[in-house]
C-alpha cells in the first residue's frame, strides 16, 4: 500500500514496447538502473517505470530495437500538470487552507460532560460569561481561570477541567457529595416547647423534664432542662435530647381572588427563524417581530457531526398572540383551589406531624373566598435552645 | 566501479545468485545480470554463473531492478542451465 502511495506521489508511466527484443531492453532498463514494475510478456509488451526514469529508458530502447509508447500517465504530477491551467482551483484551495486554518485557531464547539445536579445550559452559561463560548480564540482559553471560575459560580461543582482538543472545549465535571448533616451534641441546650398544646407523649434521652404526660404547655416553655443532677448532690449540665409528642391547634388561612385574568391564544402564529453559522446570524424568514401580546418560545436547534456540536444552529422563535381573558372562579372551583393551597400549606408547616383532625371554614367576600383550616395536629414540639456559657 | 547483477555480500560467500520461492507462485532471484527471455510460459534469467529457466502458465515480472527480478506466476518448473 504504501508503496502503490509512493509510486502515485512520484508519478509514473505505463508504456508499450514495440517491436526488437523487449528481453534485451528489459535487461537494459536494470543494468541503467531503471526500475521496473508491472512488466507484461512478449505479447503485449509494457510496463510501469517512475515519471522521471522515463527517459532514460529511450537510450535502452534504441539499443534494443524497440520503440516505446506511453499507454497511461498517473500519479499527483500529472493531476497538478492538469489542473495547471486553472488558477481558480489553486486560488480556491488556497483560501480553502487559510479559512480551514483561521477557523482552526478558534473554540466552535463547547461541551459539559459529568455534570448530574447543575444543568448543562447553566454551564454552558457560566462558561461563556467566563470568556469560553463557540468562536473565542484556542489562545484565549485558560483552563484553571475558567475552572477556578466555575467553580466559584456553582459551589455544588467539586472538581473541573477544560479540556480543547481541536475546536471543541469541554467541560469535565465533577459534582460534590453531599455530606450528612453533623449533629452537635457537644453543647448545652435545654429542650422548649415549639408550639402550644398538650402532651401525649414524652422520650427523654437526656437532660430533666420538667413537664409530664398530659401536661398543657405554651409556646417557649422549658420543657427539659439540660441541668442534671446526680446522686452526690452535684449538678451537671447537658445536651439534653427528647421527643415529646403534643397534641396542638393550628390553623391555616388562604385568600382566594374570585376575578382572575388569563391570556387565550388567538391563533395568530408569527415564525421566525435564523441561522446561526460562526457566530453570524443569518435570518431565514423576512418577518419582523411583531408588536402587540404575543407569548415568545424560543427554540434551537444543534447540527451534529459525529457526536460533536457544530458552530451552526437554527432558531426558531415562535410568536403566539394572545388577548386577555377576564373571567371568575365558580364558588366550587374557588373552593378547591383554596383546599388544595390549604393542603400544601399544611404539608410545608407540619414536617413532624400529623393531622388528626380538620375543621374548614368559608368565608365570602365580594370578590375573595377567606378559606380557613382548623387543624387538630400530632407533632413533636421538643425544640433545642442553646445555653451560652462564658 | 559499478556492481552489475552482484548483490553485496552473495559473491563474498561464494553463491552465484540467490533464489527464494514462494510456494510455486512467486520466485525472486537476486543477483541477476538479465532477462533472456519472458513470455506468458517461460522466463529465463542470466545470472553471473548459471542461466535460470523458468516454466510454468501465465508468467509474468512483476518487478526489475539491476540486481533483481521477482516473477510471478503458476511455476512448473525450474531448470539451471550453464
Amino acid at each position: 500500500m504504501v508503496l502503490r502511495i509512493t509510486r502515485w506521489l512520484l508519478g509514473y508511466v505505463r508504456f508499450s514496447v514495440l517491436g526488437g527484443s523487449p528481453e534485451r531492453f528489459y535487461s537494459s532498463c536494470a543494468r541503467a538502473g531503471a526500475y521496473l514494475w508491472d512488466i507484461a510478456g512478449r505479447r503485449n509488451g509494457g510496463a510501469c517505470v517512475a515519471v522521471r526514469s522515463y527517459r532514460s529508458l529511450r537510450p535502452c530502447a534504441h539499443r534494443a530495437g524497440c520503440r516505446l509508447r506511453v499507454r497511461e500517465r498517473r500519479g499527483l504530477p500529472f493531476l497538478l500538470r492538469r489542473t495547471r491551467g486553472h488558477g481558480g482551483l489553486w486560488a480556491g484551495a488556497a483560501a480553502f487552507a487559510a479559512v480551514l486554518y483561521l477557523l482552526s485557531l478558534r473554540v466552535w464547539c463547547v461541551q459539559a460532560v459529568g455534570n448530574v445536579s447543575v444543568p448543562t445550559e447553566q454551564i454552558l452559561a457560566g462558561l461563556s460569561s467566563a470568556g469560553l463560548s463557540p468562536g473565542v480564540p484556542k489562545k484565549d482559553v485558560d483552563p484553571e481561570l475558567l475552572a477556578q471560575k466555575l467553580m466559584l459560580r456553582f459551589p455544588q461543582i467539586r472538581w473541573m477541567s477544560v479540556n480543547t482538543q481541536g475546536c471543541v472545549a469541554q467541560a469535565v465535571i465533577q459534582e460534590k457529595v453531599a455530606k450528612p448533616e453533623v449533629v452537635d451534641r457537644a453543647g448545652v441546650c435545654n429542650i422548649k416547647a415549639a408550639a402550644t398544646g398538650q402532651i401525649l407523649s414524652m422520650k427523654v434521652y437526656a437532660g430533666t423534664p420538667l413537664v409530664s404526660k398530659g401536661d398543657a404547655v405554651v409556646e417557649g416553655q422549658l420543657l427539659v432542662s439540660a441541668v442534671v443532677e446526680n446522686e452526690a448532690g452535684g449538678s451537671l449540665l447537658t445536651h439534653a435530647q427528647a421527643e415529646i409528642l403534643a397534641e396542638t391547634s393550628r390553623t391555616v388561612s388562604v385568600a382566594v381572588e374570585l376575578n382572575r385574568r388569563r391570556w387565550d391564544p388567538t391563533g395568530r402564529v408569527v415564525v421566525r427563524r435564523n441561522f446561526d453559522l460562526y457566530g453570524a446570524r443569518f435570518p431565514l424568514t423576512l418577518r419582523v417581530r411583531p408588536r402587540g401580546n404575543y407569548r415568545l418560545s424560543l427554540e434551537k436547534t444543534d447540527f451534529q457531526f459525529f457526536g460533536n456540536i457544530l458552530p451552526a444552529w437554527v432558531y426558531t422563535e415562535r410568536w403566539e398572540e394572545v388577548r386577555p381573558v377576564d373571567y371568575t372562579l365558580t364558588k366550587r372551583q374557588a373552593v378547591e383551589e383554596a383546599r388544595r393551597e390549604a393542603d400544601r400549606r399544611t404539608k410545608e408547616l407540619l414536617k413532624n406531624g400529623r393531622v388528626v383532625s380538620s375543621r374548614p371554614s368559608e368565608q365570602w367576600e365580594k370578590e375573595t373566598l377567606n378559606y380557613t383550616v382548623e387543624l387538630i395536629c400530632e407533632e413533636n414540639i421538643a425544640e433545642q435552645s442553646e445555653i451560652f456559657i462564658k | 566501479m559499478r556492481n552489475r547483477g552482484n548483490p553485496p555480500g552473495l559473491a563474498e560467500a561464494g553463491f552465484p545468485f540467490h533464489l527464494e520461492l514462494r510456494g510455486n507462485r512467486e520466485a525472486t532471484v537476486e543477483g541477476c545480470c538479465g532477462v533472456l527471455e519472458y513470455d506468458d510460459d517461460v522466463v529465463r534469467v542470466k545470472t553471473r554463473r548459471q542461466v535460470v529457466r523458468f516454466t510454468g502458465r501465465g508468467l509474468a515480472i512483476r518487478s526489475l531492478t539491476a540486481d533483481a527480478l521477482v516473477v510471478t506466476g503458476y511455476i512448473t518448473g525450474i531448470e539451471f542451465l550453464a
